[in-house]
C-alpha cells in the first residue's frame, strides 16, 4: 500500500532511460526532486533531472530527510551509499547495452574526455550489474521493479502499467504516456523497431 | 595438475580449516579460495573501470 513517505528512486546506467522516467514520474504526479544544476542539452533536451547531493550519500544522506513522497535519480552505483534507514521504491532502468555504450560514447565526445574500449567497458559493467542486480533483493529497505527502455517505446501503456502497480500510486497515465516521444530514442539497435 | 608451495604452518592451519568446514581436501580449499579472490579481483577491476566512466560522464564524483 502507498506510503506518502516513501521515496522512489530511478536508477540505472547512464544513457538507460533514467531521464525519461523522472520526467514520465514527474508529470503523472510524483514531484522530482531535482536541483536543476544540470540542465538541459543536446544529450537530455528535457533536462536531467539530476541532485547534486546524490553524490555525496555515503558521507551525508540528509538530503533523504526532505524526500518523502518525491522521485530522485541515482546513477547505479551510488544504490549501495543508500541507508538502511528509508524505505525506497527503486525503478531500475534497463536498456540494450550496445545503446547506452553508442550513447555515452557521443557524450563522452560531447565533453572532450576519453571513452574506453568498447568491449572492456561493456564487460565491466555486465560485472557491475551482475553484482548489483545480486546484492538489491537482499536490501530489504529496497523493493526494486527493473524497467525496459526499450520496451516503453513498443508498448508504453503496458510498462507505464507495471510501473504503477509497484509503485502502488495513482498517477495521470495519459500524461506519462505523452512524454514518451519516439523522436528522442536516439542511438537505437538495427534490430529494435518501435 | 599444477602444485603449488605452502609454509608447512599455513599448510597445517588449511588442513584443519578444510576438515572443519566440509571440504573434501585443503587442495579443494584453496582451489575455492583461489577462485573466490579471482572472483573479487575481477569485480574490483570492473567497479574501477565503471565509476571512471561514470566519473567521466558526471554522475559520481
Amino acid at each position: 500500500m502507498f506510503d506518502s513517505t516513501e521515496i522512489t528512486i530511478v536508477s540505472g546506467l547512464p544513457r538507460s532511460g533514467t531521464s525519461l522516467m523522472m520526467q514520465m514520474l514527474d508529470r503523472g504526479g510524483i514531484p522530482a526532486l531535482t536541483d536543476e544544476i544540470r540542465t538541459a542539452d543536446t544529450d537530455n533536451p528535457q533536462g536531467y533531472f539530476e541532485y547534486e547531493r546524490v553524490k555525496q550519500t555515503r558521507d551525508d544522506p540528509s538530503w533523504l530527510d526532505h524526500a518523502d513522497g518525491k522521485v530522485v535519480k541515482m546513477v547505479s552505483s551510488l544504490l549501495y551509499d543508500l541507508p538502511t534507514t528509508h524505505s525506497c521504491r527503486v525503478l531500475f532502468m534497463r536498456r540494450d547495452i550496445d545503446e547506452i555504450l553508442d550513447s555515452q560514447e557521443k557524450m563522452l565526445t560531447r565533453l572532450g574526455r576519453p571513452a574506453a574500449r568498447r568491449e572492456d567497458i561493456k564487460q565491466a559493467f555486465s560485472v557491475h550489474l551482475d553484482r548489483l542486480l545480486q546484492w538489491l533483493p537482499t536490501q530489504e529497505h529496497l523493493q526494486v521493479l527493473q524497467v525496459s527502455y526499450n520496451d516503453l517505446f513498443v508498448s508504453p501503456n503496458e510498462e507505464i502499467g507495471k510501473v504503477t502497480r509497484f509503485l502502488d500510486r495513482e498517477l495521470d497515465l495519459p500524461a506519462m504516456v505523452d512524454v514518451i516521444d519516439p523522436g528522442l530514442y536516439r542511438n537505437r539497435s538495427s534490430d529494435i523497431s518501435v | 595438475m599444477a602444485k603449488v608451495m605452502l609454509d608447512n604452518n599455513l599448510y597445517d592451519r588449511a588442513k584443519q580449516a578444510a576438515a572443519k568446514n566440509g571440504y573434501s581436501s585443503v587442495d579443494e580449499l584453496i582451489a575455492t579460495a583461489v577462485e573466490n579472490e579471482i572472483k573479487r579481483i575481477g569485480e574490483a577491476d570492473a567497479e574501477k573501470q565503471v565509476a571512471d566512466q561514470l566519473r567521466g560522464l558526471g554522475y559520481i564524483e
